[in-house]
């Protein structure tokens, strides 16, 4: 086992992992108490590369979807999913013997932590996307084969649900759809997985990074300008591609509209000082595509990410104001986006732009 | 006539307004005691400058007492609280992110029972009676006779809480009972918190209200008198008595309130210089704009907005340091009058750059004559952009807005600004806090989750209904009915709710009834809440 999640470690890495989110994921603050506490409370939870997993294994994604604002008030029971791991072993015919991560960014980065620590289950060293997008069939598990049922989700009540659908579009459709009656926040198991399976589709080494990305935001000092050097030397021999400042300025304009459950709109922002043209940001939830001027310079799935400029503290698309100063940076995608079949899910194109997906140019 | 009051650190202003018009002003040292520097104050203004008690109408004042009560955990009344709606929530009980130091000065205990409510208003599950009375006798066992109820989604449907209250007070009637519904809006833990700081100012609030009463009655003053709210009204002795929290923010907000009368702007910038720090807010049609995010309380994230101030390292006693290319964060602060080089001091503050370039008529300005012309050019530079930096976060677009300057730091600004357009130095800017208490207005607010069907359709009905909620709440604090006016309306739609929901909030603001009856009157009297 190379290692375990201790409470004084949830702080980085919800930082780390509210940047990777690039935008989008939402506000962690509660999750963070909760796991924290959870994790006093049950014991530390083991992390586990995706190499060291036993071939016996049987990974199952957990995560919640829900309404912000219902986010609020409908917090999740002391043993969150102990129940519906129960319900969904019986469900499946065996025991499940680790948990992984749908995404990095806001909550559901520490889910399966809060999950793991009270079931008593080591946690996949990994996620199904290496950053946040707002939808399940989006995820680099269904993208490489893996059916996203049988699947089970709860309320915070107890109430269960089970699936077996025909695809990754209809389950998401069918949560999506249940969200709302179920009180506005459920809690989903979903995507069991071989370790092969996991070997294969998640994008490994994230929890550990965002943890480590996390740190590097709270301690840098010199602001925003000078991170890029030391996130490329974190990210260095990972999944992800080049490290690559876009912009750094001030936000001279925001819109915003709720569209479908989803936030879009675009973020102007404008160069402190000199000629440079100001830089657009397409938003759906994430950042989604970045224009200087009328170039574009970024697109999904590539991670356009953005910090506060003096205090490097990432910025989720809610917190946008205008006059915030703020730094853009570029990652390039985990490489699991960049075949075929990944664009074919979350290329500008799939995602409503009319622009086929650019990499990010390296000076 | 209306007497302001400001109680500040440092000082204790007063100012009087007379149809309209301010009259008079006085500065007297605040005293740690408080209501000593109030009673010098309001002796100045009776004896000095002649005016007689029996002209006043109301007195206002505005305290941060409770706040600093919380800040420096004293005299904290020990509190408990009763939450309903496990097993959703157990995951995060109350106080879990707050300073263990806070927690055990309150000797928070907590309970979580079953109950509460789903976000369209439906029972999570029955209010579990018999887990109710035994939390009840834990809590009366523990001795806490200050007890919050708080259910999920109260705001929404407060039967719960009511009911908890209700069986509180049955079953301890020496207690204090305060149900969340009464402190915010959604968010529970926020919610919670802000009860639970109120409920811990059960003890001081009473004191303080019965030391302003005793000082008023002393000098003859028999006319109502009020506290200051965080949004710029006033709140009368039954609702501090009952709210306390609802005091936190009035430093800002009334020199914001004060700025815009003061100046006889509405929308503008207010930058307020003090000694230490400067706050920078913005005016939007006569109130200060409240912030939208979480605003935390000695440590504690609480539900109700407040001011959105930028609060940032700039004051008159700001030290100079690096030829002028560093201004504080250090400052000399009160003992400006001693410290600065003008004052006979050895210390280089803003202040001194200020006086020797010609900026401000204080002090001796050959102690300063010294001083380098590049260092002083440097400094008043600096200044400059520190403060154009603040204002440029504040503002919302590119649309050019007036900017007004209050409070004693003004001097330091050389105009003009990069980033607004007129910049306005109004008389008795020194005071603008003070002026601000004593134009206080009386608000009352109500809010409710809808079908938004039922707003498209009856739209008008439902905002009328919420309107005299708003407006009952209002009279409750004192306003003169026939003076309400809404003064905003807000609605959000919930994401994800089935059939789709909106939150819809009024708030109505109107002049304070002075025909609520003099101090003496029993009904205005604060309620005992402690025995």
């Amino acid at each position: 086992m190379s290692r375990e999640l201790h409470p004084e470690d949830i702080g980085d890495l919800c930082l780390g992992a509210a940047y990777f989110g690039a935008g989008g994921g939402g506000d962690v603050h509660f999750y963070r108490l909760i796991a924290e506490r959870a994790i006093r409370r049950w014991g530390p939870v083991p992390l586990v590369r995706p190499e060291e997993i036993p071939e016996d294994a049987l990974v199952v994604d957990v995560g919640e979807s829900g309404s912000p604002i219902v986010g609020l008030e409908h917090l999740p029971p002391e043993n969150h999913g102990v129940e519906l791991l129960r319900r969904y072993e019986r469900f499946l015919g065996r025991k499940v013997t680790h948990l992984i991560a749908c995404e990095l960014g806001g909550a559901n980065s520490v889910v399966p932590l809060v999950v793991a620590a009270a079931c008593r289950l080591p946690v996949i060293d990994g996620d199904g996307m290496g950053r946040a997008f707002p939808e399940s069939q989006m995820m680099t598990f269904p993208i490489y084969g893996v059916a996203p049922t049988p699947a089970a989700c709860t309320d915070f009540l107890g109430n269960v649900v089970y699936f077996e659908t025909s695809d990754a579009h209809e389950y998401e459709r069918e949560t999506r759809a249940l969200v709302t009656v179920m009180g506005g926040s459920l809690l989903a198991m979903d995507h069991p997985m071989t370790a092969a399976q996991v070997r294969e589709t998640a994008v490994p080494g994230t929890l550990t990074l965002a943890q480590s990305v996390g740190r590097t935001l709270r301690e840098h000092r010199g602001g925003a300008d000078t991170l890029a050097p030391a996130l490329a030397a974190h990210l260095h021999g990972t999944a992800y591609g080049a490290v690559v400042p876009l912009y750094t300025g001030k936000v001279e304009r925001v819109s915003r509209r709720t569209e479908g459950g989803f936030d879009v709109g675009e973020v102007m922002l404008r160069a402190f000082e000199g000629a440079a043209p100001p830089l657009r940001i397409a938003l759906r939830n994430e950042f989604l595509v970045a224009w200087l001027g009328d170039t574009v310079v970024a697109t999904t799935p590539d991670l356009i990410t953005m910090v506060e400029q003096e205090s490097c503290q990432p910025i989720t698309s809610e917190r946008i104001r205008y006059g915030q100063r703020v730094s853009v940076i570029g990652i390039g995608a985990p490489r699991h986006y960049l075949t075929e079949r990944g664009l074919r899910v979350v290329s500008p194109r799939n995602m409503g732009f009319d622009l086929d997906y650019r990499p990010l140019a390296q000076e | 006539m209306r007497l302001g009051i400001d109680v500040g650190g440092t000082n204790t202003d007063v100012v009087a307004l007379d149809h309209g018009r301010v009259t008079l002003c006085r500065k007297v040292p605040t005293s740690a005691d408080i209501e000593g520097g109030v009673r010098q104050a309001l002796q100045t203004v009776f004896h000095r400058d002649r005016v007689s008690a029996a002209d006043v109408d109301a007195v206002i004042i505005g305290t941060t007492q409770f706040l600093n009560a919380i800040v420096q955990r004293r005299g904290l009344a020990r509190v408990g609280i009763i939450r309903a709606g496990a097993p959703t929530g157990t995951s995060l009980p109350p106080m879990t992110d707050w300073p263990e130091d806070l927690v055990q000065a309150i000797g928070g205990k907590a309970e979580m029972i079953r109950g509460g409510h789903r976000y369209d208003g439906r029972e999570l599950g029955p209010l579990d009676r018999a887990e109710l009375d035994r939390a009840i006798d834990r809590l009366a066992a523990a001795g806490i006779r200050n007890i919050v109820v708080s259910a999920v989604h109260s705001p929404v449907n407060p039967v719960h809480e009511e009911e908890m209250a209700a069986q509180v007070r049955r079953r301890l009637p020496e207690c204090a009972v305060s149900p969340s519904h009464e402190l915010g809006g959604l968010g529970l833990l926020e919610r919670e918190n802000a009860a639970l700081l109120n409920a811990a100012l059960a003890d001081i609030a009473p004191r303080v209200l019965a030391s302003f009463g005793t000082v008023l009655t002393e000098l003859g003053v028999h006319c109502p008198y009020f506290l200051c709210a965080n949004d710029g009204t006033t709140l009368n002795l039954q609702s501090v008595a009952r709210h306390p929290v609802l005091t936190f923010a009035s430093g800002p907000t009334n020199s914001m309130r004060g700025a815009a009368f003061l100046s006889g702007v509405s929308n503008a910038i207010v930058i307020d210089i003090g000694g230490t720090t400067t706050d920078v807010g913005v005016l939007r049609n006569g109130f200060p704009r409240l912030s939208n995010t979480v605003v935390e309380v000695g440590g504690v994230r609480v539900g109700f907005r407040m001011p959105d101030v930028l609060s940032i390292a700039l004051g008159g006693g700001s030290l100079v340091q690096n030829a002028g290319h560093a201004i504080g964060p250090l400052s000399v602060g009160y003992r400006l009058i001693e410290e600065a080089l003008v004052f006979g001091g050895s210390v280089l503050t803003a202040t001194d750059v200020a006086v020797a370039a010609g900026a401000a008529g204080v002090g001796d300005r050959s102690r300063v004559a010294h001083l380098d012309a590049s260092l002083i050019d440097s400094a008043l530079s600096r200044i400059g952009v520190m403060l154009d930096s603040a204002i440029d976060r504040m503002r919302t677009s590119e649309q050019s807005v007036p900017l007004v300057l209050v409070g004693g730091g003004s001097i330091l600004v050389r105009r003009p600004f990069a980033s607004v357009g007129e910049v306005i130095t109004p008389p008795n800017a020194d005071v603008a806090n003070a002026v601000g208490a004593a134009v206080a207005q009386v608000a009352g607010e109500a809010e409710q989750v809808f079908v938004s069907r039922i707003l498209t359709e009856e739209g008008d009905a439902a905002l009328e209904e919420l309107t005299a909620r708003a407006s009952r709440a209002a009279a409750r604090r004192g306003a003169a009915a026939a003076t309400l006016r809404v003064v905003d309306v807000e609605h959000i739609h919930l994401s994800y709710t089935a059939p789709p929901m909106t939150r819809v909030r009024v708030k109505v603001v109107g002049d304070i009834d002075l025909a609520a009856g003099p101090l003496a009157d029993s009904a205005n009297r604060p309620r005992s809440t402690a025995t």
